[in-house]
């Protein structure tokens, strides 16, 4: 998701931030950590009607007309949409990335949009770290805070991981980066246990299977397989890389 | 002279319309009754070197180039090449159709699959257990008996968390209906509902194929290219 266009972006980037670096390091530094803190809460906040509709375009409409639909609050997410068909949709801030590395670079971006939906397995295995995540970060806790009450949290309330969880990410609305490519690509992501991404071909040449650097151990205990769908939600073409 | 010659022609014609009609005779044939018994089995064998290329060509040479390949033999499948990353890759038959399939039996399908180790560890077991049934020329329904009963039996096992496939090949032949298809990946579980990963809806990129008598759903996703990179059609 996110991630993988982010570190694919950090290391095609490198080499024009050491430029940079070498006649304006103040700017290159900013490149560096354009985010470095959170932003004010109301600048992850959407209006809750746009925000409904952003989250159904994660998958097409057959599918996320009746999902569940959440929209995030001042304190977490909030059911704004009962579902009927077990699918949940959410879109996602940037706080869901990696806490560190090249790939942390959107972590407080305030204007990344991930809309998801996630199928019934997922919704039950894998939102609850997006619950978990969002609510530390809007109780204003560290990341190091955060980052041990989410390995509590795995120890202690994270319902085991379920065989098939996966989800939808084909929005064409998605604001993955600041980039020239904000919505990267349509996708489906893949939830499994933590494991060799050759187990399923990942990332090596011209296979269309991606490990996203997203949890990866991270303290999640999750890796997340990602499958271009070649086509966005709305059934128009999308970017295939 | 005349009468020869006349002959000759007859000869001529005769082949002539012999050779042209056979195909819609054979096609009308084939709809009926299509592909209802065993061809002579060495209309499913391949040059050795040529299927181990055609099975390797199901996925990205990165991944098939270090796995494991099977090749189709007399008696079942064997081991042509060791594999050092787990993968596992062969060119399955028509008898891993679905058992209504019109094509079952066709000869000259080819399914060139590369496994990833949950898959070659719980899917080859029934292609091997499918491959060996055929070829002792079972019937089709003898067929579906015994591998529903090995599966009731537990002789045979359920996809293993993760197990999927690569069916990436340009060279693959799924018979006259589908042509070569399109490269796509394909996810295997016990089976489960279609509405799961929301396959077969519209604008879903998952499709799904329920297995009968094997208690497997195959969730498919196609991909925009061939394993050697070339694009691929998009529809």
């Amino acid at each position: 998701m996110k991630r993988e266009i982010v570190r694919k972006i950090a290391l095609r980037g490198l080499s024009l931030v050491v430029l940079l670096a070498s006649a304006w390091p103040a700017p290159a530094q900013d490149a560096k950590t354009p985010y470095p803190t959170m932003a004010p809460l109301d600048q992850y906040l959407m209006d809750r009607n746009a925000e409904i509709a952003l989250a159904r375009t994660a998958a097409p409409e057959s599918i996320s007309r009746d999902a569940e639909v959440l929209v995030l609050g001042r304190h977490g997410y909030e059911t704004a949409v009962k579902g009927k068909n077990g699918f949940v949709c959410v879109v996602e801030r940037g706080w869901m990335g990696p806490f560190d590395g090249d790939d942390a670079a959107n972590f407080w971006n305030p204007k990344v949009r991930g809309p998801v939906c996630y199928n019934p397995p997922a919704a039950r295995s894998i939102l609850p770290m997006t619950y978990k995540r969002t609510e530390m970060i809007l109780a204003g806790q560290s990341k190091a805070q955060i980052i041990d009450g989410i390995k509590t949290f795995i120890k202690q309330d994270l319902p085991p991981l379920e065989p098939g969880a996966m989800a939808y990410m084909m929005s064409k609305e998605q604001y993955l980066n600041d980039g020239n490519h904000h919505n990267w690509m349509a996708h489906l992501m893949f939830y499994t246990p933590l494991m060799d991404g050759a187990v399923w071909g990942a990332d090596l040449p011209h296979s269309p299977v991606m490990l996203n650097p997203q949890f990866g151990g991270a303290p999640e205990p999750i890796d997340v397989f990602m499958v271009p769908a070649g086509r966005w939600s709305d059934g128009t073409a999308a970017p295939v890389m | 002279m005349n009468r020869k010659k006349f002959t000759l022609l007859a000869s001529l014609i005769f082949a002539m319309i012999f050779v042209l009609g056979a195909p819609s005779q054979m096609q009308a044939q084939d709809n009926k009754n299509a592909y209802s018994s065993m061809a002579p089995l060495n209309q499913y064998l391949m040059d050795r070197d040529a299927e181990i290329a055609l099975a390797r060509s199901a996925a990205p040479e990165s991944i098939s180039r270090d796995a494991e390949v099977w090749v189709l033999g007399q008696h079942g499948y064997e081991i042509a090449v060791k594999g050092k990353n787990g993968f596992a890759c062969v060119v399955e038959r028509s008898w891993m159709s679905p058992f209504d399939d019109p094509e079952f039996l066709n000869p000259d399908q080819r399914l060139p699959l590369c496994l990833n180790p949950p898959g070659a560890r719980s899917h080859l077991p029934l292609t091997f257990k499918t491959t060996e049934l055929a070829l002792a020329g079972l019937s089709k329904t003898r067929m579906f008996d015994s591998i529903k009963a090995a599966f009731d039996k537990k002789e045979l096992p359920l996809p293993e968390p993760g197990a999927m496939c690569y069916m990436m090949s340009k060279q693959q032949y799924f018979g006259r209906r589908y042509g070569n298809a399109d490269p796509h990946l394909m996810f295997w579980f016990p089976k489960t509902d279609d509405k799961f990963w929301g396959a077969g809806l519209p604008g879903s990129p998952v499709y799904v194929h329920q297995y009968s008598p094997q208690p497997i759903t195959e969730f498919i996703i196609s991909v925009s290219k061939w394993s050697d990179g070339t694009a691929a059609p998009t529809e």
